[in-house]
């Protein structure tokens, strides 16, 4: 029933692959494609022109028409999909990444994990040198002590002191405080405070798109941590760290799966609404959300609305299906 | 409790990450004859006039308890202790007197120029939520029924859930508000001062024409989301033995849904709303600035571009206010709708 079902569905899901690799493909040659105008470079001749206009696709000048500072449609929406697919993609990869580290991490050893105190002690004694306290050198000189007594003790299996390290509340309290304000709230007033270049606003997205993945793969984790095999791995004496890594959280990343299109979804959302607001990235930088932002002071060009319209919604429709699709199958 | 503590966490990340930026927010903040009049004296004048405005500011003071000099040769110099006279003690202080601080840009009280803002997004915010909820409600109860139009609502439901905000206010705003199309309601200008001789009714009448279309978009925004979850809630219970038992008894399917199913299907949607409304404060940011409306949303973005960081964090520091209002209104809806809360408790 289920592989009936995922075989006679699979169309929208075709469907949403051919245009994601359409949008993909359009960034990826946008600098390579002939296109007769740059999408920087205003054609002040003919501002605001429909595509059925003279100077429209009929005089091959501009094919998609021109918005209301004489733009290209046509290039604005090709080099829009290359800065959404580059943000977007990068972002919420990242955000999977640090989520699927510190959400697993958290899943995994929760607040049990226990440090040795002399590994307290090399932790506090560098971050005294790292900060320049008064006399840095007793905190490097205590740092190095400790690591010494450490490493003796851990080579003579000395039992030592040890205190649980708080992994867990960490993780999930730093994920809750980033989740208590709605995202386009934070990023709006973080982006103001920290500048607004494009890998400055890269990374803004990926820390408030990182504590989702993170709850799910914590989930996760707690389920694959009670699993027959790594009771095993742990028998056969593999070192934590490492059933962590090999064995525990290959199998923690699933829900990512169904995850990461959605997550792409909402950031491509996030993307267009603060470059529709004029927030984020510089006013030149061609994107969806700026295009859809003209329309507002000339309401008859409907030319600049229907095409970003219709590429940002279809993006954001396929990324939920292949979401939904790959949920329901896995 | 543990979300005023995120707040406060938040409301002093943004504080002290604010304070990076001053260089822009001061010389934003340095009129335009001054600018000139300083060009022409030279630096030292032009050194003058940005203390002048820092020291009316208070940004002359330390920013933090501990802060470290920069030394000779661009190295770090040492950590010197500067006590309880900071920018973020007094911020502190001032907080907990209920002292918001004053905007940057204008010198008004921020809860002055909060409250006024708020004037006009609580109506905006509390009609969208309320006509959400509501919606999502009678439309989960008709789809549970499964007539002809199940499909195609669905359909409909799922397409719109997909579309960012701000192209569902444009849509509307292209759609209704347009002379080329449908001039139905005003595209913006309620900040605008209405002629005086206006009765109190035709005031209101303006008014809530202003309103129909931000409020439809957020609305329309928030229904899907909520809708899909409440029908899948229904459908699950309606296959369960009570469910199978009601209909066994011969009641009608109606009243199996309202009076069996629903509050059982209810208890995930209340989670939901206590997202609502943190929400809709971030939908009036975007919707604001597509009507024109002179509310907390518009307010937040122009705070933010010309970086007025006191507005900004005092609009963080509501924002989770609603969280915990939301939140708090969560736990009496549970309470309401599940009588084993109650026993527990």
């Amino acid at each position: 029933m289920a592989g009936l079902n995922a075989t006679a569905s699979s169309w929208p899901q075709r469907l949403a692959v051919l245009w994601l690799g359409l949008v993909v493909l359009a960034a990826l040659l946008a600098a390579a494609l002939p296109l007769p105008y740059p999408p920087g470079m205003p054609d002040l001749g003919h501002v605001g022109q429909s595509p059925f206009g003279p100077a429209g696709y009929a005089a091959g000048r501009h094919w998609l028409g021109t918005e209301l500072q004489g733009r290209d449609v046509l290039s604005v929406l090709i080099f829009g999909a290359r800065t959404a697919v580059l943000l977007t993609l990068p972002a919420a990869v990242l955000a999977a990444l640090v989520g699927a580290l510190a959400g697993g991490a958290a899943g995994f050893w929760g607040n049990s994990l226990r440090l040795a105190a002399p590994y307290w002690l090399v932790v506090v004694g560098a971050s005294w040198w790292a900060l320049g306290l008064p006399v840095p050198i007793a905190g490097a000189a205590l740092a190095l002590v400790a690591l010494s007594v450490g490493l003796v003790a851990g080579w003579r299996k000395l039992p030592l002191l040890t205190w649980p390290v708080p992994l867990n509340a960490v993780v999930m309290g730093t994920a809750a405080t980033l989740d208590t304000i709605p995202r386009l709230v934070l990023v709006v007033a973080l982006a103001a405070g920290t500048g607004m270049s494009a890998g400055g606003l890269l990374g803004l997205l990926a820390l408030t798109a990182w504590p989702h993945p993170a709850r799910l793969v914590r989930a996760q984790m707690l389920r694959v941590r009670a699993l027959p095999f790594v009771e095993a791995a742990r028998a056969a004496g593999v070192p934590a760290g490492q059933i962590w890594l090999r064995h525990a959280l290959p199998h923690a990343l699933q829900p990512l799966r169904t995850a990461l299109p959605l997550s792409i979804a909402g950031l491509l959302g996030l993307e267009s609404t603060l470059s529709f607001l004029g927030i984020g990235l510089a006013p030149d930088v061609a994107s969806w959300g700026r295009l859809l932002a003209t329309v507002r002071d000339q309401p008859g060009t409907w030319w600049a609305f229907i095409p970003p319209f219709i590429c940002l919604s279809l993006s954001i429709l396929s990324l939920n299906t292949l979401g939904q699709r790959r949920g329901n199958t896995a | 409790m543990r979300t005023g503590l995120a707040v406060w966490a938040l409301a002093s990340a943004v504080f002290l990450l604010s304070r990076h930026d001053l260089d822009t927010a001061v010389r934003l903040q340095l009129p335009d004859a001054v600018d000139l009049a300083a060009a022409r004296s030279g630096p030292a004048a032009q050194r003058a006039t940005q203390l002048a405005v820092q020291q009316r500011l208070g940004l002359d003071l330390p920013l933090f308890y501990a802060s470290r000099d920069s030394g000779p040769r661009g190295h770090a110099g040492q950590w010197r202790w500067h006590g309880s006279r900071n920018q973020y003690h007094r911020w502190m202080a001032d907080l907990l007197r209920g002292n918001l601080g004053t905007s940057f840009r204008t010198g008004t009280p921020i809860a002055a120029s909060l409250g006024h803002a708020l004037a006009y997004t609580l109506p905006l915010t509390g009609t969208a939520a309320l006509l959400a909820v509501v919606g999502a409600l009678v439309l989960a109860q008709r789809l549970a029924a499964r007539p002809w139009w199940q499909r195609p609502v669905r359909l409909a439901l799922v397409g719109l859930h997909a579309l960012p905000l701000f192209v569902v206010a444009l849509g509307l705003l292209l759609i209704f508000a347009n002379p080329e199309v449908l001039a139905w309601f005003p595209a913006y200008g309620l900040d605008q001062p209405a002629d005086g001789e206006l009765g109190v009714w035709s005031r209101l009448a303006v008014y809530a024409q202003h309103l129909v279309l931000p409020v439809a978009a957020l609305a329309l925004t928030a229904l899907p989301e909520l809708t899909l979850q409440l029908d899948a809630a229904l459908a699950h219970e309606l296959r369960t033995g009570y469910a199978t038992t009601a209909r066994a008894k011969g009641l009608a399917e109606t009243a199996v849904v309202r009076h069996h199913a629903l509050r059982n299907a209810l208890l995930p949607i209340i989670a939901q709303i206590a997202e609502l409304l943190p929400t809709l404060v971030a939908g009036a940011v975007v919707v604001e600035a597509v009507f024109a409306l002179p509310g907390m949303g518009r307010l937040l973005a122009e705070a933010a571009a010309t970086r007025d960081y006191p507005l900004l964090v005092g609009g963080v520091l509501l924002t989770g206010a609603a969280r915990l209002l939301a939140l708090l209104l969560a736990d009496l809806l549970y309470l309401w709708a599940d009588p084993r809360i109650r026993w527990q408790a």
